[in-house]
């Protein structure tokens, strides 16, 4: 494998990894911009862009050619970091030598995205009215069918209860009022400024070294006239006075429940490896206590939102049990607190993270992800070396650690036949 | 022991398969340059098999609904010690899974394969079934149950089962019901253990950072060798008639969701041709260039997630589209218009040929996916075929069977349309 980071110039990033093993390609680019009163245009904008451009000017058109290229993908996608707004697009197709034809796939593929990016769909009304029409009604659609995976809905509304007040309680597309506000003008308006003004890091995952790719961007982005800042990604979210509690009941069959908690503490290694062995596997103290001991849950699971320095434990539960559940929750993250953490625990912990961190490089997508990560930390290492650094983390760190965890909120989504 | 290389025509990608003296089918793949290793074993036993003997019996045994599923949970832990903490000890990931006639075990990992094969192949092999623990876990799958009939996406896909199956039991909820595992005891596991925990029922299928020779040599230690008892699985008469044309369901959703499904006559013979044959008639009926799915969208009909997928097995068949929708019934009608027009103009050989491409397109890239190439090992060889067949049989395809799938097998008295509404 050959990994290479360079700038292009105008605040853009450009991470090549050549890699021989793999038979197809992929290339993400990220626009990265504060969370504010663009978001929806933002996430519109993108999306847009992705299904036409000014010569493919249908989505069946776009989607014909995409097919013709032996079914290669492009897709957007819209995320937070830590107080940013991570809008993606991604590209993935078969590599040359697999073309029946003889056809220069990742040629035609570098026009086609370049396209789509530097010359959409529009015209001095801004983006296209039909497609713009469609591409609002997706992001609609996206929203309202949260509630269809109940799960997912109630991590939705623990994170804008935890999240009150600030710029990504919404997630990154805003809310349906914010989005169903946003008008061809807008978007296309927004977009240019993204292209502008977005810091812009861009990753390129094939099996051999390919310049056109860097240089087609250098070039693009030159003629452009780029004028971007540098963001940092760590915003803490200041924690509640006072735990808050919200319910809301259903017609559903079981009930949800999500305990958002926050950390006051630097040492994120530490948070990690604490998430980890609280419910972070299939031996985790959660797993093993409130799923298998008690049988209160059929899934409780803690994951770390790293940026926003917060954690949420969610499960689902009868509501019946919750009072017992979150007595449990609580009884185990005050055992890691007390450093009552076994030896086995933490080797488990660490063994875990090591097969998690040593697979990198196996599939396109774990590249692109590991590199992202450095880029939002501001900190290039291997996998290698990030796991040299957990390894160093003691049972008494992780105690310290975790007596920095406190509970913000809670969000339980009830059945309304239950008692 | 014979090791047989397969390799494919195509791409020249090979895989190698023995069959183990113990009676295991063994799929293995080194692949170079990668980190991880993914393996599954799996025995050819899923929900659907609920009527079933062996040479010796003279009556078939009826078990209750879900006993497979409940299965796969209790192989989980062993007489000493729960099987996540052994996986635990080594670092890997290890997961199973119960699908209509399939269960597997798994494990990913990038060190100590060895010792994590060693781990797979033995507790697979060794049912410790208690009436305490059998008791414990109806406790965890009434969860499971609950939460799986919370998921609008499964009770619309049951319910259109429902709607198409008069009484094959590919109608009945994997996991089962509350009432029908309070009828599982130990007794009943074990019985369904030896029965299809038979390794002449079994495939093991391992791809990744692996070395053959060791792979082989752990299962010459591990495997223990098994008499074929003749095992028989059948299936009540299933006529070609849907039971219902319509089900529609209110429920707590954000977005109301259909499946229009199609019943199909299985073909148990050439089941991976017709698969891939109603793959590529789906793939042309559902493609986003076409003038119908460009005009449904435009209307609002539809969305993006509209799509087509083939959904067969032993002894059913269907192909189902699938999408978000406030009006199911103008898509119905939209689908069975395009499927008369197809069926009359016949198929456009420019388009066939580029979801022809897109397939293959498709296909190459899980060559360099461990754990698709794992999965995929595993399920040709349960269909009957050998891996790569698929590559060879996709380019064989004509547009001639294409039309001749859509003319014969998607027909208007055969859909059933299941929709879930917004309450």
């Amino acid at each position: 494998m050959n990994y290479n980071r360079t700038e292009l110039g105008g605040n853009i990033g450009f991470t090549s990894v050549v890699d021989e093993k793999f038979n197809s390609c992929s290339l993400r680019l990220m626009m990265i911009v504060p969370m504010g009163d663009s978001a929806s245009d933002n996430s519109i904008a993108v999306n847009m862009i992705t299904d036409v451009n000014s010569k493919l000017n249908s989505i069946a058109a776009m989607n014909e050619r995409l097919s013709e290229l032996y079914g290669a993908s492009f897709a957007s996608s819209v995320a937070v970091r830590g107080d940013m707004q991570v809008l993606s697009v991604t590209a993935g197709w078969l590599c040359n030598r697999f073309a029946i034809d003889g056809e220069d796939i990742t040629g035609d593929m570098l026009e086609l995205v370049t396209d789509c990016l530097f010359s959409p769909f529009a015209d001095e009304n801004g983006f296209d009215e039909s497609i713009f029409r469609l591409s609002k009604k997706e992001i609609l659609d996206i929203i309202d069918s949260r509630f269809n995976n109940k799960r997912e809905y109630a991590l939705v509304k623990a994170r804008e209860i935890a999240f009150e007040g600030e710029a990504v309680q919404y997630g990154g597309s805003g809310t349906r009022e914010q989005v169903e506000a946003v008008t061809p003008k807008s978007a296309y308006e927004a977009y240019w400024k993204l292209i502008e003004t977005a810091q812009i890091e861009i990753c390129f995952v094939s099996p051999e070294n390919d310049d056109r790719v860097q240089e087609v961007f250098r070039e693009k982005f030159a003629a452009v006239g780029r004028n971007s800042a540098s963001h940092t990604f760590y915003a803490p979210s200041p924690i509640k006075s006072t735990p808050v509690l919200v319910e809301e009941e259903f017609d559903v069959r079981q009930a949800k429940m999500v305990m958002t908690f926050k950390f006051d503490t630097d040492d994120i290694d530490a948070v990690h490896l604490m998430c980890v062995i609280f419910g972070g596997s299939p031996v985790s103290k959660l797993f093993v206590n409130v799923r298998e001991k008690l049988s209160l849950c059929y899934y409780c699971s803690c994951s770390m939102s790293e940026f926003k320095k917060s954690a949420v434990v969610d499960c689902g539960v009868e509501k019946g049990n919750i009072e017992k559940a979150t007595a449990e929750i609580l009884n185990q993250l005050d055992e890691i607190r007390k450093g009552n953490i076994s030896d086995e625990e933490l080797q488990s912990a660490f063994l875990a993270l090591e097969n998690s961190y040593t697979s990198f490089g196996d599939t396109h997508s774990s590249y692109i992800s590991w590199y992202s990560d450095c880029f939002f930390r501001n900190e290039y290492i291997s996998p290698k070396e990030y796991l040299e650094r957990l390894f160093e983390v003691t049972k008494e760190r992780i105690a310290a650690a975790a007596a920095n965890v406190r509970l913000d909120s809670t969000y339980h989504m009830l059945n309304k036949e239950a008692e | 022991m014979n090791r047989e290389i397969i390799t494919s025509s195509r791409t020249g990608d090979s895989c190698i398969h023995v069959k183990h003296k113990s009676g295991l089918d063994i799929y293995i793949r080194e692949m170079s340059g990668f980190s991880s290793v993914y393996a599954l074993f799996g025995t050819k036993y899923g929900s659907v098999n609920t009527t079933f003997k062996v040479a010796a019996d003279k009556e078939y045994t009826e078990v209750p609904n879900g006993i497979a599923h409940f299965l796969e949970h209790k192989l989980f832990e062993n007489e000493d010690c729960g099987v996540f903490e052994l996986f635990a000890a080594t670092g890997a990931q290890c997961n199973a899974y119960t699908s209509f006639d399939k269960t597997c075990y798994l494990f990913s990992c990038t060190n100590n394969y060895t010792e994590n094969l060693r781990i797979l192949l033995d507790f697979v092999q060794k049912p410790y079934f208690t009436k305490e623990n059998v008791d414990k876990e109806q406790g965890i799958i009434g969860q499971e149950i609950c939460m799986t009939n919370d998921n609008p996406e499964w009770r619309v896909f049951f319910n259109m089962l429902r709607g198409m199956y008069h009484n094959h039991p590919v109608q009945i909820d994997i996991a089962g019901t509350q009432e029908s595992i309070a009828q599982i005891d130990a007794d009943l596991l074990y019985k369904c253990y030896d029965t299809f925990y038979n390794l002449n029922n079994m495939t093991l299928s391992i791809a990744g950072n692996i070395n053959a020779d060791e792979v082989l040599a752990i299962c010459d230690e591990m495997l223990r060798s098994c008499e074929d008892k003749g095992l028989e699985t059948i299936f009540p008469d299933e006529p070609e008639t849907v039971v219902q044309a319509e089900i529609t369901e209110k429920n707590a959703v954000g977005a109301s969701i259909f499946h229009l499904g199609f019943k199909c006559r299985p073909d148990k013979r050439n089941f991976l041709k017709k698969e891939m044959t109603a793959s590529l008639a789906t793939s042309y009926l559902t493609d986003a260039s076409s003038e119908m799915y460009s005009r449904l969208l435009s209307e609002e009909i539809i969305n993006a997630t509209f799509g087509g997928e083939v959904f067969a097995g032993d002894g059913f068949f269907s192909v189902i589209l699938s999408g978000e929708s406030e009006y199911p019934h103008k898509v119905r009608e939209a689908v069975l218009a395009e499927i008369r027009r197809i069926s009359a103009e016949g198929i456009d050989e420019k388009v066939f040929s580029r979801i022809k491409k897109a397939t293959y397109g498709d296909l190459v890239r899980q060559l360099c996916n461990v754990t698709a190439m794992a999965s995929a090992m595993l399920n040709t060889h349960m269909a009957g075929f050998r891996p790569f067949d698929v590559v060879d049989i996709v380019s064989e395809l004509t547009a001639e069977d294409i039309l001749g799938f859509i003319r014969n097998e998607l027909l208007p008295d055969k859909t059933v349309l299941s929709v879930i509404e917004k309450i």
